[in-house]
């Protein structure tokens, strides 16, 4: 909460105006019963027209000021509340964008997502719901209390009874609702699974003739959710009707104790009339503020998960690593584990790399490729050895110039609604048209995008749905070379191309410009005409070539002749 | 809103029509009680007149009889609650009961063709909101209009001179809240479309932050989200605002008749006496009641109209078209052999677009066929045909020599099995997973086969074993090692034919490896349908088919492939370079 306060910054003003505006609102209300006593005390009393009407006149000038007062403020509490959720999402867009990928994968993009979006919405309309109404709610309870209490003292008495009395009430139906509605949520959930997997699985579930388990399970759920929904229903039906059956007790009780006093004659009918108006204010402010108090206690854990994006650490190179390594890349002894586990991902790595080399990665699911083409980009810190770049160390101020530099493709590249040009230049304005093409061919692009309407104009839908696998991941190593980088790293980008595509598309790319381009695989015939290959197997590595590794690495050569028989391996 | 779509309501709540007369009674009854309290507050008001004269012999009973009343009204209230939250909860439950039911009986074309997602909302969200508007109908809507009709009714009994004033000022209220309500409608469809526009790019822009990134565009980005966070906040502020102006309105409609009431009432009191001071008070209570119904209903019109627009969605699915094949009777195949041929079979998915078209196979039981080209459709086509999701348009296919439109499908199904690349895991224990098929193997047979899948060891490192529960989406577990889960459980069914999908490269080679043994032990004396990627594997089968754009263009063994010079050609020697 404590790094929320501050986004309230811009708008203090209108912050603090809101709920004091809502009060005043609020008093204006608790005047009426008075006026209203006054009318029958003395208006009635002494037949006075002219008295009534007056009075009449003023609750009327009552509330238009009453209007005015709580229309400004609900607009001062909207626009701190908009304002404040605004500049909120601006940080924290600012704040994930700029996130290490350490961070990013321990809290998760769909997470992420769900901050920006779900809560954000619930933080913004629990603002507002507080500024509106938080503040009045006890207000005018409390005012009618204390207004009663001034009407005549030992008549109210019966408000020390009756107000802790709706507290208890309410309090212990919000406790219940909140634990049974977590409860239907999470059963609820379940039972969307069901739903979805039925779905998902029809054509195994028919192969396997079980439709009937699957529909007894889903029914099992669905009653179990209906039995749950039943007891929240339960409790949060009974609220309305507790709170009015002891409001409306506590009106009989309090007529008992004003006729005492009107019979004693230290107090009027009207006064009487004025401590029953009261208790119905109270009445309907309580329901108001029962259902308020929940969406404020859902908004709070949104505004707490919020806080917990801001207070991530910021993503600063380390200034104070300078290195002199040979060759144009060097990794030496390297070594890192991802948080949480107590096992190297990949473990005394060293090697190097010149310039313009074509390095080939090749190794089983786990063995750490993709985490060694991390470390290289800087994605992540290694926790022993070293690893440079051109001379500068990796996470040093040096090498964020050379880190723009890299182009990595991955797998399942992803694409973003735009057009393919928007795409492919990704923001840069010093990109031609020329630049584009000669990418897309490179990329064996140019075909599919050229037959599209708009050619590199044409539309890109979200996720690039509007294009196959393969296409996707043409349009992404396009992407790539776009930027020109000194280093492009294709990790098994080409998976869904078939060889002959996919040997296109090498053979281009080598022919394309001066870049070192690491090749990630798992098809030897994508790797062996590297200059280097690097052998990963439970994160530790071999190098050499083709040829070298086909005598010296097991492992190696079980990968290769399990994709080509032995006699016809090159 | 739909006539039909009505009557398909009334239907649904018909089953339950004894507990809605008595929700309908209870509500009568409660809203009766809390009326009646205000006029016996006024009576008892009327006789507190002043120092000394208080009636307490007449007072005390009338206070018991208010508190009596306070009690059963909200012990009615609470019951009719009671009522109608099980009344809409149990439809609710019944629709989706029946709408999963559904599932099994609607053609896999349907399934094909709308989204997944988009069912599940109907089943889930559509009912949720479904349920909650019907419920908020049955609790406001009946408990408005009666404390509507009983308002009226107990104010003209108080006073017919001031009870015009309450009807004829309060639909003012009514019209100040429909006026905003109006005037806002098309501020809220702007914001939401805002929102629609920022969602997704908040979607594709966390979800690609990597690469983001690693091209350094961040700036560009946080600009275009800036540009539409500002649109956002403007086109919310202005909805948010203009719509919190119905309750200020409508409360300072209120006021007004309030101060109306006060006055008329006084002056009548006053110039009459035809209205005691304790009727007045009555009155007052009453026509700060009388507003809140009639807003409540407003509500809910808009609230029903949402749920009758859910309940369409609801029925369209229940009421789509079901599948032909569904259970019809037949002779049902017995002691298999996997004989499986294909006489003149031309299929498509769209008329018109033909696919497959005049296809003849002949396959012998306990012979090998492999499935290649490049990735698309086509092994899927075949799987279609073969289990019968789909029905070819001519031709036919036979199992065993039998035609198998003439089976029941639940015996042809029987004898596949199939292991495929999207791999389907249900979310459940391993166990249960690999005992899907056979809900009767025990532990020992369910490890027996685990351990001949290579899934064994895998299994036993997992944090609880054969009883981690896993889904399609859990990580513990990586593609392949579903893939071996899915061998495990074809072990146990042991069908005539089998049907796989040879992994491609989101799975390493080793573990590529251990599939392929696992693949060679359950395709053992089966006739076996192999979709390959990998040309070196194939050589041997009996008969491979290969396949573009969905359809078959050739087939033979290998070295008649190979003599054709054709595409299979063209593909075995792209794969070397």
């Amino acid at each position: 909460m404590r790094k929320i306060l501050p986004y309230f910054a811009g708008s203090r003003l209108k912050g603090i105006l809101a709920p004091l505006f809502k009060m005043a609102e609020a008093v204006s209300e608790l005047i009426i019963p008075l006026i209203v006593a006054e009318m029958i005390d003395n208006g009635i009393a002494n037949s006075d027209k002219r008295y009534i009407v007056l009075l009449g006149i003023q609750m009327i000038i009552l509330g238009s000021i009453g209007l005015a007062l709580s229309i400004t403020a609900q607009y001062f509490a909207a626009d701190t509340a908009v304002s404040t959720v605004k500049r909120l999402r601006h940080d924290v867009y600012t704040k994930i964008m700029g996130m290490s990928y350490s961070d990013y994968d321990k809290i998760g993009s769909a997470n992420l997502i769900t901050r920006m979006t779900a809560d954000m919405d619930s933080v913004q309309n629990g603002i507002n719901l507080t500024l509106r109404l938080l503040l009045r709610s006890p207000f005018v309870v409390a005012g009618a209390v204390i207004m009663s209490f001034r009407v005549d003292r030992s008549a109210s008495m019966t408000y020390a009874v009756i107000v802790p009395v709706l507290a208890v009430i309410i309090i212990t139906a919000m406790i219940l609702s909140v634990s049974l509605f977590g409860k239907v949520r999470a059963r609820l959930d379940r039972v969307l699974i069901s739903v979805r997997e039925y779905l998902t699985g029809t054509r195994v579930i028919r192969a396997f003739n079980i439709e009937d388990r699957q529909v007894e399970e889903f029914r099992s759920l669905n009653n179990g959710l209906t039995a749950l929904q039943k007891a929240a229903g339960a409790v949060s039906s009974a609220v309305n009707p507790l709170t009015s059956t002891v409001v409306n007790i506590g009106i009989a009780a309090l007529i008992y104790s004003g006729a005492v006093r009107v019979n004693a004659g230290l107090l009027t009918t009207g006064a009487v009339v004025a401590l029953y108006n009261y208790m119905s204010q109270i009445l309907v402010e309580l329901i108001k503020f029962a259902n308020l108090i929940n969406s404020i206690v859902k908004s709070l854990a949104c505004a707490k998960r919020i806080s917990g994006v801001l207070s991530t650490e910021e993503h600063k190179p380390n200034t104070n690593e300078t290195a002199s390594a040979e060759g144009y890349i060097n990794f030496k002894d390297v070594s890192f584990a991802y948080d949480g586990s107590s096992e190297y991902s990949v473990e005394n790595i060293s090697f190097e790399v010149g310039k313009n080399e074509t390095v080939g990665i090749i190794g089983s699911t786990g063995s750490g490729k993709t985490t060694l083409m991390n470390l290289l980009c800087g994605n992540y810190k290694p926790e022993k050895g070293s690893i440079s770049i051109d001379g500068a160390s990796v996470f040093s101020a040096g090498f964020e110039k050379i880190k723009n530099r890299i182009a990595y493709v991955e797998q399942k590249p992803l694409l973003f609604t735009g057009t393919v040009r928007s795409n492919l230049t990704m923001g840069k304005e010093d990109i031609s048209d020329e630049d584009i093409v000669k990418a897309l061919r490179a990329a064996q692009a140019y075909e599919f995008v050229s037959e599209r309407d708009g050619g590199i104009d044409c539309e890109v839908l979200q996720g690039g749905k509007n294009f196959s696998g393969g296409q996707r991941q043409r349009l992404a190593v396009a992407r790539a070379l776009c930027s020109k980088p000194d280093i492009l790293i294709l990790d098994d980008a080409s998976s869904a191309l078939d060889y002959y595509t996919d040997a296109k598309m090498r053979d281009a790319i080598s022919e394309y410009g001066n870049s070192t381009v690491f090749i990630v695989s798992q098809r030897t015939s994508s790797i062996l005409s590297a200059d280097k290959i690097i052998v990963l197997e439970n994160g530790k590595m071999e190098i050499g070539t083709h040829s070298e590794l086909l005598k010296s690495s097991p492992v190696y050569r079980e990968i290769h002749y399990s994709q080509f028989e032995e006699d016809e391996a090159i | 809103m739909k006539k039909t779509t009505f009557v398909k309501i009334l239907r649904l709540i018909n089953n339950h029509k004894a507990a809605l007369v008595f929700s309908f009674v209870m509500t009568v009854f409660s809203v009766a009680c809390a009326l009646y309290i205000p006029v016996l507050a006024g009576r008892a008001i009327d006789l507190i007149s002043g120092k000394g004269s208080v009636d307490f012999s007449q007072l005390k009973p009338l206070l018991i009889k208010i508190s009596a009343f306070a009690v059963s009204a909200g012990v009615f209230q609470w019951s009719s609650g009671l009522i109608n939250n099980k009344l809409t909860l149990e439809i609710v439950r019944d629709i989706r009961n029946t709408a999963t039911a559904k599932i099994s009986r609607l053609p896999v074309s349907y399934i094909d063709s709308h989204p997944v997602g988009d069912t599940v909302s109907r089943i889930i969200s559509d009912a949720e909101q479904f349920s909650e508007g019907l419920l908020l109908g049955f609790t406001n809507l009946f408990s408005g209009v009666l404390t509507i009709a009983g308002t009226l009714i107990f104010m003209m009994r108080v006073s017919l001179r001031i009870t015009p004033v309450v009807v004829l000022l309060t639909p003012l209220s009514l019209l100040v809240a429909r006026f905003v309500a109006r005037k806002t409608h098309s501020m809220f469809m702007r914001q939401s479309e805002v929102r629609g526009r920022q969602t997704s790019l908040i979607d594709e822009s966390i979800a690609g932050k990597k690469v983001i990134s690693s091209y350094g565009s961040e700036k560009y980005f946080t600009d275009r989200f800036d540009e539409i966070n500002e649109d956002f906040a403007s086109s919310s502020l202005k909805a948010i605002f203009y719509s919190s102006i119905t309750n200020p309105s409508t409360r300072f409609v209120n006021n007004i008749i309030f101060a109306f009431v006060a006055l008329t009432g006084a002056i009548t009191v006053m110039a009459t006496g035809a209205m005691t001071v304790g009727g007045l008070s009555c009155f007052l209570a009453y026509a700060g009641r009388y507003a809140k119904p009639f807003n409540e209903i407003s509500g809910v019109i808009t609230e029903l109209q949402n749920a009758f627009a859910c309940s369409e969605r609801i029925f369209d699915f229940i009421e789509a078209k079901e599948s032909e094949n569904t259970e019809k009777p037949g002779v049902e195949i017995t002691g298999p052999k996997g004989q499986v041929s294909f006489e003149n079979v031309s299929f498509s998915y769209i008329p018109g677009k033909k696919l497959i078209t005049g296809l003849n196979l002949d396959v012998a039981p306990g012979s090998r066929i492999a499935i290649v080209g490049p990735t698309g459709c086509g092994k899927t086509t075949l799987i279609n045909l073969l289990l019968r999701f789909y029905d070819p348009d001519e031709g036919t296919i036979r199992f065993d020599g039998t035609d198998i439109r003439d089976v029941p499908v639940s015996s042809l199904r029987l004898n596949y099995g199939m292991v495929l690349q999207d791999t389907w895991i249900k979310t459940a224990s391993v166990r249960e997973n690999i005992a899907l098929a056979s809900p009767g193997a025990t532990d020992e047979e369910i490890k027996e086969a685990a351990k001949a899948a290579y899934a064994h060891s895998f299994i036993s490192r997992l944090p609880d074993g054969y009883d981690t529960v896993i889904s399609d989406a859990s990580t513990e577990i990586s593609h392949g090692q579903k893939q071996l889960i899915c061998v495990a459980r074809i072990l146990l069914t042991n069908p005539a034919v089998v049907i796989l999908d040879e992994a491609t490269s989101s799975i390493d080679t080793r573990t590529e490896l251990k599939i392929r043994n696992a693949f060679n032990l359950i395709s053992e004396g089966k006739t076996c349908f192999t979709v390959a990627h990998r040309l070196g594997t194939i050589k041997n089968s009996d008969l491979i088919l290969v396949m573009k754009d969905g359809d078959i263009v050739e087939k033979g063994t290998h070295e008649q492939l190979l003599d054709m010079h054709g595409f299979y050609e063209q593909l075995y020697n792209s794969r070397v370079t």
